[in-house]
């Protein structure tokens, strides 16, 4: 039996992922849009939660490809901005992994910025803390998907608990031809999956 | 460049994270700074409550295509538009417009009440009046106009779900001259083509079986990039399923991303390659012979026709190997019938176009796919009786745009006429003085069909423009009254009743109070006609009477469903009746589909080859040596003109880099990081220094830039000249069966910025 495909390590009571089915995504930042209105980024380009890289290349025959791909918090399992947060302001919620900074506790250090290897958070000057992805906990905790699940043009991205082998995200995992995460090399065990799917 | 590097955020070494909080937080820092016990037990109690707050049903108005949108307010602010995902045009998704709908409701530069101009045109210098004066001031202007030149003298542009009022009003007011742009500046040949063939557009909300096709070809159709949401949602869930897809473009657009094969055609020549496939497939047998046996008129014709059109033949006029040819129309017809050939949407290119579309729709024909899943889905309309409003008679008056029997372009429609044929009237005066325009929701001035440099000498002969708009366009600084439209959340609206695969209908009601001194465009076009006693026409139109009447047209049950959802499908309808073996029906001249077009003949006999009854191929006008042909096209973030002084997607694109090929840079000497200009010879224009994008992704001796950009509008903090303008260099062709402008011809030097 080769290891599992995602993470196992905490004991989580439910195990919070983000599975995108790469394929699916057509660069349309819709999931870009959303997010900064519902969860009110500062008004800077600088200021994001998610964000799709065009990635330009060249194939075997020397023609341009493009491809796109989304970005968020991973939610790492061994969260480097975490660790290196010295007041405790950036912790991981041990019932399903999501990781938060509390605002009342940041001290504005930044360096969890320079330690997710993601790129994955900002400075609000605002709020005086540290910000990001909360994969919508708000939301989810009412019932809803993320608010970059609910408009994703290309129903590229799925969220779920993966401890739930009937949920979408299971499925998806389950019927993967490829599975990918972001600098898996790092040691992070992050919690946001890139798949391809052939069987629909 | 459209998006960034993948590197770290620019102001995290802007605002600078000083070598104390590093040391701090890399050594420890001292307890009094560690949490208490308690507050690590409270972190992240605030993430855990969501105030949804309250509900209305609304569609977009980001763009034309009106996906479904629930509003959400809380405390009489809108906070948040998420899809409705029970209307069929996004089924709950929105695009990055369409999210970013609330910043142009509280965009801080809106037109904040009625205005007259007091400064000089496009200066920006208006006062504020009332609504009364504003009505009296168009009454004051307009009547002497009209008195003295008849009702024909005005002109009017629409675009927007207030249409049916600024129609009404211009009609009262005796002038045929009724324009929609959406024809002769975007899909007018595609629809006169598909017209032709099949007796019926593809429409707006475009009638590609995508999600269940087996192989799409486009032909420079964007569909992830010039985005209409439902389009994207099939055309991402038919490659998701395994279609194949051969996207035919010059330029590697976002829709290129999972290309079985990206044809890098010749810019103009797709009408060569669509007659080498249809060759290929007459030749080899590849054709639906029962279909075409059935329903199609002219195939011996069109047999004998295409002989001509080998694929050789195809390869020197559109670059494509003849093998590549066979090959594709091998693997198209073999998946026939769940296949669909696209043609642009935007086809306003070379001025063959209505010819090329005609070969598409052709191919289309000849795999039997109408009416089958995967392939060209029958529309069905709402099945309700409504009232039948009375509308004014249209004036017995010449039109000033060319439409009409007799006329230069008797085969375009009366109903949305030619914005190119209005300028041009505007500019020459003839056929009869045109004075005064009235503009709904368009910006001409912006983009326009026959170049803004002539534009711009064309308002010079307007005694009056009257814009109604929800914004400072580019046209509104011009303007000499704007009558401000509240935006789609702070206005009830007449339903919206869709003819579609599943037709619905869909209510818009203001989720918000207008935030400024602005009306719905029902009490605008009605104020105005109120001055002229002309007020009649607008009995039982009002949004609220329109709604009610939908009410009582519809069941208890229906009528509780429309109101829960804000939307109500109509679901017991066929769109694949060939599938299901019902004989399908084309509302053309033979009531088939038709190869050969008896219409066009006596226009061929006397025109010529443009008119040919067979789709024929048009060589596009080439660029001299030294100029380059500019194309252009959407990004995903923008609309034409609706979403320039927004902040959001500002962040997503506010400039538009130049393509241009490799080779075609490296003989000009010009590198990655440098700043160019594009210069037109016909037009005189230059554009300011823009970036440069130097990629194999756009042909060489093409370039290449976003639509959308470029405005000039004083009165924007965010928006204004962003950019460069596309509109400065294009052509001001025609394609000679539509009337519809041709774009595409524009020819422009490139140079590496001086400064």
């Amino acid at each position: 039996m080769s290891k599992s495909p995602v993470n196992t390590k905490l004991n989580k009571e439910k195990n919070l992922a983000m599975v995108i089915v790469g394929d699916r995504c057509i660069g349309c930042d819709a999931c870009y849009v959303a997010c900064k209105t519902d969860w009110e980024v500062p008004a800077l380009k600088e200021a994001y939660r998610t964000k799709v890289y065009e990635v330009e290349g060249v194939d075997n025959h020397g023609n341009p490809t493009i491809g796109f791909l989304p970005t968020l918090c991973n939610h790492c399992d061994n969260a480097p901005c975490v660790s290196v947060c010295p007041t405790g302001a950036s912790f991981k919620r041990e019932e399903d992994g999501i990781v938060l900074v509390e605002p009342d506790m940041c001290i504005g250090c930044k360096a969890c910025m320079v330690a997710c290897p993601y790129d994955a958070r900002y400075y609000d000057e605002e709020k005086q803390s540290v910000d990001k992805c909360t994969f919508c906990l708000p939301r989810i905790s009412n019932g809803l998907d993320p608010a970059c699940v609910t408009t994703c043009v290309g129903e590229s991205r799925n969220f779920g608990d993966l401890n739930d082998s009937g949920s979408v995200v299971s499925q998806l995992i389950r019927n993967a031809t490829s599975i990918a995460r972001l600098k898996e090399d790092e040691g992070t065990l992050p919690n946001v999956y890139y798949v391809t799917v052939s069987d629909y | 460049m459209r998006r960034h590097e993948l590197n770290r955020r620019g102001f995290l070494k802007l605002a600078g994270v000083s070598s104390v909080a590093f040391g701090a937080a890399t050594t420890g820092l001292p307890s009094p700074l560690r949490a208490s016990a308690e507050a690590r037990k409270n972190r992240g109690q605030r993430f855990t409550t969501y105030d949804r707050g309250v509900k209305t049903p609304n569609f977009c108005e980001m763009c034309f295509w009106n996906c479904g949108v629930d509003v959400y307010t809380r405390d009489g602010k809108v906070h948040k538009l998420e899809g409705n995902k029970l209307n069929p045009n996004n089924r709950g998704h929105l695009c990055a417009k369409g999210n970013a709908g609330i910043q142009s409701t509280y965009d801080p530069d809106r037109v904040p009440g009625p205005m007259i101009r007091v400064g000089e045109r496009g200066e920006g210098k208006f006062k504020k009046v009332s609504w009364e004066e504003a009505f009296d001031e168009v009454h004051r202007r307009l009547a002497p106009l009209l008195d003295k030149y008849g009702g024909e003298t005005l002109a009017t542009f629409m675009h927007g779900t207030g249409e049916q009022y600024a129609h009404t009003l211009t009609l009262a007011l005796e002038s045929p001259n009724i324009t929609v742009p959406a024809y002769s500046q975007c899909m007018g040949s595609r629809e006169m083509a598909w017209a032709l063939t099949f007796g019926t557009g593809v429409s707006g909300h475009e009638t590609y079986d995508m999600a269940y096709s087996k192989h799409m070809m486009i032909f420079g159709r964007n569909m992830a990039g010039a985005i209409q949401v439902r389009e994207a949602e099939d055309f991402a869930e038919g490659l998701a399923r395994g279609a194949r897809l051969t996207y035919i473009d010059p330029r590697q657009s976002e829709s290129a991303v999972r290309a079985t094969d990206w044809l890098q055609i010749q810019p103009g020549t797709d009408g060569a390659l669509a007659l080498g496939f249809i060759h290929v497939i007459i030749r080899d047998r590849l054709y639906d012979v029962d279909f075409i046996t059935k329903y199609a008129h002219g195939f011996n014709e069109l047999q004998a026709h295409v002989k001509q059109f080998t694929p050789e033949w195809a390869e020197k006029k559109c670059g494509i190997d003849a093998r590549t040819i066979e090959r594709i129309a091998w693997e198209f017809a073999k998946d026939a019938p769940n296949v669909v050939a696209i043609p642009a949407r935007r086809m306003t290119r070379y001025g063959n176009d209505t010819q090329t579309v005609r070969a598409i729709a052709i191919l289309n024909a000849l795999m039997g796919n109408w009416g089958v899943p995967g392939g060209i889905f029958v529309r069905t309309s709402v099945p309700l009786e409504l009232p039948e409003h009375e509308h004014p008679e249209v004036p017995d008056v010449q039109r000033a745009d060319g439409v009409g029997e007799g006329e230069a372009y008797p085969l375009a429609p009366p109903s949305l006429g030619r914005t190119n044929g209005i300028f041009e009237a505007t500019l020459t005066q003839k056929p009869y003085p045109i004075k005064a325009w009235l503009l709904y929701g368009t910006n001409p001035l912006s983009h326009s069909s026959i170049g803004v440099n002539k534009i711009f000498e064309a308002i010079k002969n307007l005694d009056l423009i009257i814009a109604i708009d929800t914004q400072f366009s580019d046209t509104v600084m011009y303007a000499d009254i704007v009558l401000p439209e509240s935006t789609y959340l702070e206005r009830d609206d007449a339903p919206f009743i869709q003819k579609d695969k599943i037709p619905f209908v869909a209510l818009r009601k203001a989720a918000i109070k207008p935030i400024y001194d602005t009306k719905g465009a029902f009490d605008i076009c009605k104020g105005i006609a109120e001055k002229f006693e002309l007020d009649d026409w607008f009995e039982e139109r009002s949004p609220e009477q329109q709604n009610a009447a939908l009410e009582r047209a519809l069941t208890k049950e229906q009528r509780e469903t429309l109101e829960r959802d804000g939307v109500l499908r109509f679901e017991d309808v066929d769109p694949y009746p060939v599938a299901s073996g019902s004989r399908p029906v084309f509302m053309t001249g033979t009531g088939k589909v038709q190869l050969f077009v008896d219409d066009l003949v006596a226009m061929h006999k006397e025109h010529g080859e443009a008119f040919s009854p067979l789709p024929v191929y048009l060589d596009p006008p080439e660029p001299k040596t030294g100029e380059f042909r500019l194309l252009f096209g959407r990004t995903p973030h923008h609309s034409h003109a609706r979403s320039q002084n927004n902040w959001i997607l500002l962040e997503l694109q506010s400039d538009t880099p130049v393509w241009i090929h490799p080779d075609d840079a490296h003989k000009l000497g010009i590198k990655k990081g440098d700043k160019v200009q594009i210069h037109s010879d016909a037009t005189g224009y230059t554009s300011r220094p823009e970036a440069v994008k130097i990629t194999r992704r756009i042909k060489a001796g093409s370039l290449f830039i976003n639509h959308g950009f470029g405005h000039r509008t004083p009165l924007w903090h965010l928006g204004d000249l962003k950019g460069t303008k596309d509109n400065y260099f294009i052509s001001d062709g025609i394609d000679p069966i539509s009337g519809a402008a041709a774009f595409h011809n524009g020819f422009v030097t490139i140079t590496k910025a001086t400064s």
